[in-house]
């Protein structure tokens, strides 16, 4: 009797298990869908960034923003974006491994880091590793909002302006698709000059529309650069957030899975065993008749 | 050309790094550029301006959730690209002017006004910050 009733104490605490995880399941996909929609309200406005950018660089304005200059890198800057929460499969491993390979590169090639790390999986992974935080949060969750991360964007940029540091590397988890999100260093500092690609172009000149600048394309560009900037990082945040629904939502389907297949298999032991002792029972009562008769 | 033009609309687009505020027609615009209000009607020349801070008024609203006309949006800097037809606003942070509290923008200016700011940067960060305060103030009382 002993062994049945452990295999369904066991195949008991399996079901609460997998209870939990599909809730986490239920919770994750909901989450993902506002993320995801909220990552697509910020397209629009990175849109437009882009589409002025392409204009001024259409006229030929002078592209010669601090924010552009590529200096050589004595002091670097590395934002590292992880989860507060784990659960969800290798989407904090992944960062954190990331992040340790470009904070390897840096030190053998002794360039001295400020490392900032936001959410607590990040924070004590690296602390484990024995590298040394800067800076950190643990206040973005699923929901980052842009008032949130227009200070530490413009604390970087005073930074850079200022020649504190001369490169920001931000490590993140990239969401292409649902199916595909991955860990990536991405150098949001110097900018990328306005791209300007000949498709833009043809489209520049079959609209024919020649914009006038207020007050001049040069003060534009000043004023748009941090702007995109500010733009990139809160997409590095979004991706990040949602990435991490989605890893969640991926690694609670499979331990619920999991948890299934280790109910089915617990249940077929539990019945052996119960069969087997009924079995065994039978047979002690027909030996006990067996022996009266004589 | 008058009666053509009272048929055609603008298109006015204010988007913000978390979403698009506002999708809608209006027959007339102003912007506040950095310099001074401007105001936008059909078949303006197209360009690009850098905002300051200040009230977009738009009126002859048609389209969009309310049932208003005219809508007053406040916005803290960023950029209005005037194009064929089309305006949009793109900028930081906006929101509807007639939610501002004129109590609350009173106290913000006035403790902007009693800081007492040194050194050239500071003192020109002093004087955007209490310049936003007051047109968030003008906001908030017309």
């Amino acid at each position: 009797m002993a062994k049945a009733r452990a295999l369904d104490r066991r195949r008991r605490s399996v079901r609460n298990i997998r209870k939990i995880t599909r809730t986490m399941e239920l919770i994750a996909t909901a989450r993902f869908k506002k993320a995801m929609d909220r990552s697509i309200a910020a397209r629009d406005y990175t849109r437009q960034l882009a589409k002025i950018l392409g204009n001024i660089a259409s006229v030929g304005a002078g592209v010669d923003h601090p924010l552009l200059a590529v200096r050589p890198t004595n002091r670097t800057a590395v934002l590292v974006l992880t989860g507060n929460r784990g659960l969800c499969g290798g989407y904090n491993s992944n960062v954190v491994r990331q992040a340790m390979g470009l904070l390897g590169q840096w030190s053998s090639e002794q360039v001295a880091t400020h490392v900032t790390v936001s959410g607590k999986r990040g924070i004590s992974a690296l602390r484990f590793r024995k590298v040394t935080l800067d800076e950190s949060y643990t206040t973005f969750e699923d929901k980052p909002a842009f008032d949130e991360v227009a200070p530490i964007g413009q604390a970087y940029l005073d930074a850079y302006c200022s020649g504190a540091i001369d490169r920001l590397d931000v490590v993140y988890t990239q969401f292409t698709n649902i199916a595909k999100q991955e860990a990536v260093v991405e150098t949001l500092l110097p900018l990328k000059p306005p791209q300007q690609d000949e498709e833009a172009e043809s489209r520049a000149h079959l609209a024919s529309e020649e914009y006038d600048f207020y007050p001049s394309a040069e003060s534009i560009l000043e004023e748009i650069l941090p702007a995109s900037f500010q733009s990139r990082l809160f997409k590095c945040f979004l991706d990040a957030a949602v990435s991490e629904q989605v890893a969640r939502m991926v690694a609670m389907k499979g331990a619920t899975e999991n948890a299934s297949g280790l109910i089915r298999d617990l249940s077929r032991q539990y019945n052996r065993a119960r069969q087997s002792q009924i079995t065994g029972e039978i047979m002690e009562i027909l030996g006990g008749v067996e022996a009266l008769k004589q | 050309m008058a009666d053509q033009s009272s048929k055609r609309l603008l298109h006015c687009v204010i988007v913000t790094p978390e979403k698009t505020v506002l999708d809608l027609k209006a027959a007339s615009v102003t912007l506040p550029l950095d310099d001074g209000s401007r105001g936008i009607a059909v078949g303006h020349a197209p360009f690009i301006g850098r905002l300051g801070t200040g009230e977009v008024r738009m009126s002859g609203v048609a389209g969009g959730t309310s049932s208003q006309t005219s809508l007053r949006t406040f916005v803290e800097g960023g950029f209005a690209e005037v194009g064929q037809d089309a305006v949009t606003i793109i900028t930081q942070r906006a929101v509807d002017a007639t939610t501002i509290d004129a109590a609350e923008a009173q106290g913000e200016l006035a403790r902007i006004t009693a800081e007492r700011a040194t050194g050239d940067e500071a003192i020109a960060a002093r004087m955007a910050a209490e310049t936003a305060a007051r047109q968030r103030l003008r906001a908030a009382r017309s």
